[in-house]
């Protein structure tokens, strides 16, 4: 076993350190690369899992999908080939736009960053990043299901903008060149074989399996990242801004007598604000992006191997930012007797990250606000200098992960058992020293370290049998158990002796047990200002269950999957969750059309059932409980009182009482896939219902005991929708211009359906979450104009319409009295808009002409809607800048001009109606867009290199344009650079518009 | 095929074993109900958190100071729009701070915290040995002085509020509010019963808790616990606050007669005002103070009349967000000879022990200024500063007050005088007097008496969060300002109840002024 394991390895080095030749094997199969036909491709797994089994004598294929594919939906497939012509750092940005139903949201264009997918709507009120954890879908590379980056670290933050730790996405370890297939799976009967964490939604990802044939394949592309221009103000601007809210309300320039107005607009002559405006030659840059890949593969008919290494780059346009990543892959199968197979597999990845250097992210890290009074300079030179004292410190950002399995696999004629036992391990870390010119004459330095790690066992069984030609059975059998552990260790300190020593150090003398150089106490920074911090959370999951399939005839399939699942999360009274899950298939083809032509296919299949929801956070499961919180606002972390540690119950964060149960999905589905005029048109489409019901939600109440909210059962959320795929051939490869196109569309409707406790609505923060309505809406005051005069204040038997008892006055809005009831409140405000889109989807149309190919891909949201904060947040700047608080940071992309200013009456800014409250209609827009995300152009050189090198399987060379254009009616930014929360700060960094030079070849 | 059945069936049956022992995961962050109430340190644990929780409702967005000094009082704020709402009593107006401290539950949490440890404490008991009796009967008497006194700090600032004096675990019921004077006659008996039982000071052999107090020295609880100079001092409070001004008397003539017992004494000008002085760590003169001790790693950037008050040139920051307009210091520091501030008779002052750059455009309130460990380095805003809710002199001139109130003119002059003799002991450019001599009482030149005694609380305990009640007990008994007195008759002197209290609760209903 160790012997042939070496050998192959040897065997590795040698043929990557040999020349390419060996024309010996030359007469491989074409692995059919092309641009053209991508849907069926997309469309048809069943036929790609024959295909891959032909090359591959040895390793592990997924059981067998016997009888059961009719159940499956056909629009799930992606092609990895195309996605991998996009210079995707992430798996989201890949998927964007490529599979209906699926929705990423890219909030930033810093490479690297966080980015959210939602399959079919969103399962949870994106009140926090707790509720986006929970409504993430779950990765499967290879049968290994990836970790993510676990929110609980938020707990000690103050500033919640970042998570601590490299922030670096986990879904940017993906290299997407490395991948087979990527399906996406979203109704039950598909999900279900995932289990609870499964949920949200399923993306199977499977790498290129080895083969015995040896293989070479190298890809490459090089390109650059684009500025787009801006629009840069100064001072003057501002100034000019503000000036026409003092000459409005104030007789001399002040609105009352004790204010100032702010130092840096009062010196017209300071050079730093009234002068060029032209910090963004520093800030705007043109980025690199390259991307570099290879893998080698081979063997004998009983063991095989497959090598690849990577590397990409890709530069941000804005602020320094980049992301490099390096990564190999080692997958091994062997075969030593005919009936027993073993495989493993090892997938290593380093991803190094340089961040922004916005301010706002700066302090949510330090925790601690200087005097903002002044915002940085708007004159490159002086904001040069700024830049330059990032130099003296450092901001380190590295993750390492590595995913690997072993998985044996048995075989005995109509028995199947494969044993997976598979690990994901994940560490991040960020270092960090800020000098003391960047805050206030403090310096700041700080380390994290982190893992995420999940180990499984996973086990499934299946039978197959068949009594006579009509009637088939399958059964199958699983058994898995995950453990996850995540856990951080986190310190930083404040006022070190000097920025020469940027490191926490420590006195070593062990001896030394008191005094000023006691043993382990810091030596540069001061003991009382070193902080750290230690936590971690575990949970456990254990899941069986069972399946038996029946088909009738071909055409008729009809399978039945029951379901335990018992999680350490969970109450041990209710730990286990059982649940049933039904699908059918129809097979109309073989059913009316056995003998159409025009017909290929024709399926109709449905699935309805029940799954448990996973639950991340190990505290429900302890019941009534007490903590070390017992902290304020802008100090969550006391640690303890008097120095003795204190424990309390969880006030702050919400009780929990000993009756929490497990949340579950119910989901129904009806598809229809359909071939038509062979193959030339294909559909999918697929009618779903999932409601998430009976999940956790912290309601607001028991104030008078205590607690901000009480964590209870029995919210539902239903999203109800249709996906589209459609693709047609509108001219045929035979022809000298061929031409398919393809649309996937998806309508998606979420509702809340139930609140715990029978409640009808609910007030959460700036949120309302009613019942019939929608989750991810605004809810806003109805702004319809200005009082210029006190009289025009309409009121009611000699009592003025006052907001919150506050009478009104000129310079404050008219807003809308819904419940005439003389006073503006929250009963005012009505919901509105929605965060995320109703409509969604891509339109890709690919080109061909001879061995030139061209291909368009549009992205789509319609019915989405944004909260522009960015702009409420420029016309409040009195209360913002009253406040020396994380709102009141205005980065350097202050002094850019966004928006439309026209568009906003002048309330009266010292008005403590808070005129310019963002939750009002006048902020809420329409965040519709279509994006050309790609252009490419591509041209098949195979034959004419093959003249003179025969080595050569295939050789494609392409040049594409990303992010071409968009089409929008947003007056902020990109409508795109948006959190889930749906207000845009002015936070996202420009996607960049991105031109590249490729090339792929086998050898 | 057969092996292979039955090879398989034993590794389910072995995995389905070890099922139940893989899903019991004990949390590693919170400790669940059976592994707490079991030992001493759990109860110690349980009355630090009651402490740790009063601290932090005090401190949540400067509350304390915003309730008890900016609301109404002599200062101003150049550009926070929130605080200034709070000045002129705008207390509905849409500022997330002023939001946020209308809402009481963060006291809440001191008295259900108070209310599970009263319940749960005996478990403890039972279970160790090492927690004597003695220890749960100072515990409790704490426990419940605390319970008492978020009772009268909400009783203060909402008037009434919904009364509960049990966990409730499980069944948290939506209480209407109760009238605030009935829980004021509550408060005063459970700190009466407290006071009982409380010792003068911890772990010094104190017949009323003998050996070491959690196993720690004297040097650990200095100040940091609630005594019973502590228990009396704020029984004066709540019988000031009610009127009952005999019951001030009896309570601080106790607290007058004993607390040297406590080691606790005055502070003269310098210790007062000084970065490391009375307001610094855990002291016993801070008969009742919340402290956020630097040696412990407490301090905090906010939290603290610091945060309000400081700026340039005393930190680095440019404005401050609450300062004492020129006006208003030469209105109240109208008196010669004061240590505290000192001013000659041409306009220049002598002392910025109370307030630095008077001459600038922002005078700086620098009374309290415990930067880092009590340094002068005015680059890192982190501040120890206790929370003193109440020291001797506090209870000197409320003796004082109740005296003047009865007609006891002599003992109440001889209590203000106290005060003078260490205030007022500078010449008229701010140096020490010989042989300490000070200016007495004078009516001539200090006002009536009742004034004067307002009037010396009033820079005496400026920043430390008792202008606001001092300003309403003065109406009270003087009924001079009219909107004043109007504002105590249709309850303006409390504050609305936060929107999303009363959205939870609709057993509450709005305070009838806020309406």
């Amino acid at each position: 076993m160790r012997i042939i394991a070496t050998m192959t390895f040897l065997g590795v080095l040698c043929t990557t350190t040999c020349s390419f030749g060996n024309t010996a094997r030359s007469a491989c199969v074409s692995n059919n690369f092309s641009m053209k036909g991508s849907f069926q491709q997309q469309t048809d797994t069943s036929k790609k899992d024959t295909a891959s089994t032909d090359t591959s004598a040895v390793g592990i294929k997924p059981i067998k999908k016997t009888i059961t594919h009719r159940l499956e939906s056909k629009g799930n497939s992606l092609d990895p080939k195309k996605l991998s012509i996009f210079p995707a750092v992430t798996l989201q940005q890949a998927l964007k736009g490529e599979s209906a139903g699926v929705y990423v949201q890219e909030p930033t264009g810093e490479p690297g960053t966080a980015q959210n997918i939602f399959i079919h709507g969103t399962s949870q009120p994106l009140l926090t990043a707790r509720e986006l954890f929970q409504s993430q879908p779950l990765i499967i590379l290879d049968g290994v299901p990836l970790t993510s980056e676990h929110p609980y670290a938020l707990d000690i933050q103050q500033y919640k903008f970042e998570r601590i730790g490299p922030g670096t996405n986990p879904l940017s370890i993906i290299n997407m060149d490395n991948l087979q297939s990527v399906e996406v799976l979203k109704d039950l009967s598909a999900i279900a074989a995932y289990g609870p964490k499964g949920a949200n939604g399923v993306i199977l990802l499977t790498t290129k399996a080895a083969t015995s044939k040896r293989t070479i394949t190298f890809d490459s592309y090089v390109g650059m990242a684009t500025k787009t221009g801006v629009t840069t103000i100064n001072g003057q601007f501002e100034n000019n801004f503000r000036r026409q809210f003092y000459d409005k309300y104030t007789g001399n320039g002040s609105y009352t007598g004790n204010d100032v107005y702010p130092l840096y607009l009062s010196d017209s002559l300071n050079n730093a604000y009234y002068g060029p405006a032209n910090w963004n030659d520093l800030y705007y840059k043109n980025g690199m992006v390259y991307g570099v890949n290879a893998s080698i593969a081979g063997g004998t008919d009983r063991a095989n191997f497959r090598f690849s290494l990577g590397s990409l780059k890709n530069e941000g346009v804005a602020d320094e930012t980049g992301v490099e990543r390096y990564n190999t892959r080692f997958v091994i199968n062997m075969k030593p007797i005919t009936w027993l197979n073993f495989s493993a597999m090892v997938n290593g990845s380093i991803v190094d990250r340089d961040r922004n250097r916005n301010v706002r992210d700066r302090l949510t890290q330090v925790n601690y606000i200087p005097d903002l009074s002044s915002p940085v300079a708007s004159n490159k030179e002086k904001y040069g200098q700024y830049l330059g004292e990032f130099e003296k410190g450092f901001d380190n950002n590295k993750t390492n992960s590595i995913q690997g399995y072993l998985k044996i696999g048995l075989t005995f004629d109509n028995f199947n058992w494969i044993t997976t036992a598979g690990a994901d391990y994940n560490e991040g870390y960020r270092d960090i020293f800020f000098p003391r010119t960047l805050l206030q004459t403090t310096n700041y330095a700080s380390n994290y370290f982190s893992t995420s790690q999940r180990a499984f066992v996973d086990n499934v069984a299946s039978y197959d049998w068949e009594i006579d030609d009509d009637s088939k059975f399958n059964f199958q059998a699983g058994l898995s158990a995950q453990y996850d552990s995540y856990k951080y260790q986190y310190a930083y300190a404040y006022k070190g002796a000097n920025d020469f020593i940027k490191l926490n150090l420590l006195y070593s003398d062990p001896n030394k047990t008191s005094g000023s150089e006691e043993y382990l106490t810091p030596s540069v920074f001061r003991r009382e200002l070193v902080f750290k911090y230690l936590d971690k959370t575990k949970n456990n999951l254990l899941s069986a269950n069972v399946r038996a399939t029946y088909s009738f005839k071909d055409k008729y399939t009809f399978s039945l999957m029951l379901r335990g699942d018992g999680s350490s999360t969970q109450q041990p009274t209710s730990r286990w969750f059982y649940s049933p899950i039904f699908s059918a298939a129809w097979d109309m083809k073989k059913e009316f059309f056995e003998d159409d032509a025009t017909i290929s296919t024709l399926n109709l299949r449905g699935s309805a059932g029940r799954m448990g929801r996973h639950e991340s956070f190990d505290n429900y499961a302890q019941g009534p409980q007490y903590t070390a919180f017992a902290g304020f606002t802008g100090n969550l972390i006391s640690p303890g009182y008097n120095g003795i540690a204190t424990m309390t119950r969880p006030y702050s964060t919400g009780g929990v009482g000993y009756d929490l149960d497990w949340a579950y999905t119910d989901q129904a589905n009806i598809g229809l896939d359909a071939s038509l005029f062979n193959n030339r048109v294909n559909g999918s489409l697929d009618i779903y219902m999932k409601e998430d019901k009976n999940m956790l939600l912290g309601v607001p109440s028991a104030s008078e005991y205590g607690y901000s909210a009480i964590i209870k059962n029995g919210m539902a959320i239903r999203n109800s929708g249709v996906d589209l795929t459609l693709s047609g051939v509108i001219l045929p490869a035979e022809k000298t211009v061929s031409w398919t196109s393809s649309l996937n569309i998806n309508y998606n409707r979420n509702e809340l359906t139930a609140l715990p406790g029978g409640l009808s609505e609910l007030a959460i923060g700036d949120r309302l979450l009613r019942v019939g309505e929608a989750v991810d809406r605004y809810w806003v005051l109805n702004n319809t104009g200005i009082y210029n005069t006190d009289d025009e204040v309409p009121s009611v038997g000699g009592q003025k319409l006052s907001y919150n008892g506050i009478d009104l006055k000129a310079g404050d809005p008219i807003w809308t009295d819904l419940n005439n009831d003389n006073i503006i409140d929250n009963h005012d405000r009505v919901l509105q808009g929605h965060a995320l889109p109703v409509v969604s989807g891509g339109f890709n149309n690919d080109f061909s002409y001879k061995k030139w190919t061209l291909g368009l891909n549009f992205y789509y949201n319609l019915g989405r809607q944004l909260m522009n904060q960015e702009m409420a947040n420029r016309f409040d700047f009195v209360n913002r800048e009253g406040l020396n608080n994380i709102n009141s940071v205005r980065e350097i992309t202050f002094w850019e001009k966004r928006g439309d200013y026209s568009k906003y009456n002048l309330y009266n800014p010292w008005s403590s109606v808070a005129p310019y409250q963002v939750n009002q209609d006048i902020f809420v827009e329409d965040a519709a867009f279509v994006k050309l995300r790609t252009l490419s152009l591509g041209y098949d050189l195979t034959d004419i290199v093959k003249k003179n090198s025969p080595n050569v399987k295939r050789i494609y060379v392409y040049a594409s344009v990303n992010n071409v254009f968009t089409l929008t009616k947003y007056t902020g930014q990109d409508p795109e650079l948006v959190d889930y929360t749906g207000y845009d700060t002015g936070y996202g960094i420009q996607i960049p518009r991105t031109y590249l030079l490729g090339v792929k070849m086998d050898f | 095929m057969k092996k292979i059945i039955l090879l398989s069936l034993i590794f389910f049956a072995l995995l389905a074993g070890s099922c139940k022992k893989a899903l019991d995961v004990n949390s590693t962050r919170v400790v669940n109900e059976e592994n707490f109430w079991n030992t001493i340190e759990d109860a110690r644990a349980g009355i630090m958190g009651v402490y740790g929780l009063t601290r932090a409702a005090l401190a949540d967005n400067n509350g304390h100071w915003i309730y008890g000094d900016v609301r109404m009082g002599s200062f101003a704020s150049p550009i926070r729009q929130d605080l200034k709402a709070v000045i002129k009593n705008d207390l509905t107006a849409q500022y997330p701070v002023v939001d946020a401290l209308s809402n009481w539950r963060r006291f809440y949490a001191i008295v259900n915290a108070a209310n599970i440890f009263l319940e749960r404490i005996h478990e403890v008991r039972d279970n160790d040995a090492r927690y004597i009796q003695n220890n749960m009967d100072v515990d409790v008497a704490q426990v419940r002085f605390l319970r008492a006194f978020a009772y009268f700090y909400m009783v203060r600032i909402w008037g009434d509020v919904p009364f509960i004096t049990s966990s409730r675990d499980g069944s948290f019921e939506n209480m209407p509010k109760s009238d605030g004077r009935a829980i004021l006659e509550f408060v005063q008996s459970e700190m009466a019963a407290a006071a009982e039982v409380l010792p003068y000071n911890y772990s010094v052999g104190d017949i009323q808790q003998p050996g070491q107090y959690y196993n720690e020295s004297s040097s650990r609880w200095n100040g940091a616990l609630v005594r019973k100079i502590s228990a009396y001092s704020m029984l004066a409070h709540v019988a000031a606050w009610q009127g009952k001004y005999a019951d001030v008397s009896v309570y601080t003539k106790f607290v007058m007669d004993n607390y040297t017992r406590g080691s606790i004494g005055y502070s003269d000008t310098q210790f007062l005002t000084q970065r490391n002085g009375l307001f610094y760590d855990k002291r016993n003169s801070q008969i009742l103070g919340f402290g956020f001790i630097w040696g412990h790693q407490d301090a905090t950037f906010t939290g603290n009349i610091e945060s309000l008050t400081l700026a340039e040139p005393v930190v680095n920051k440019a404005l401050p967000d609450i300062y004492l307009t020129k006006d208003s210091i030469i209105g109240i520091f109208k008196e010669t000879n004061d240590a505290r501030f000192n001013i000659d008779t041409t306009g220049v002052p002598h002392s910025d022990r109370y307030i630095t750059n008077y001459q600038g455009k922002y005078p700086i309130f620098s009374k309290i200024k415990v930067m880092q460990d009590g340094s002068s380095d005015p680059t890192f805003r982190i501040f120890s500063s206790t929370i003193v809710v109440t020291r001797l002199e506090d209870i000197t001139l409320l003796r004082a007050e109740a005296l003047a109130v009865l007609g006891e003119r002599e003992g109440a002059i001889a209590a203000l005088n106290i005060i003078r003799q260490l205030r007022y002991n500078v010449d008229n450019v701010g140096k020490a007097t010989e042989g300490n001599t000070y200016q007495a009482y004078n009516e001539a030149k200090s006002g009536a008496l009742i004034d004067a005694i307002f009037r010396e609380r009033q820079k005496e305990l400026m920043g430390e969060g008792q202008r606001w009640y001092d300003q309403v007990r003065y109406q009270r008994i003087k009924q001079s300002d009219p909107k004043f007195v109007a504002l105590l008759n249709n309850g303006g002197i409390y504050w609305p109840i936060a929107q999303s209290v009363l959205a939870q609760n609709p057993k509450l209903t709005q305070n009838s002024y806020w309406k």
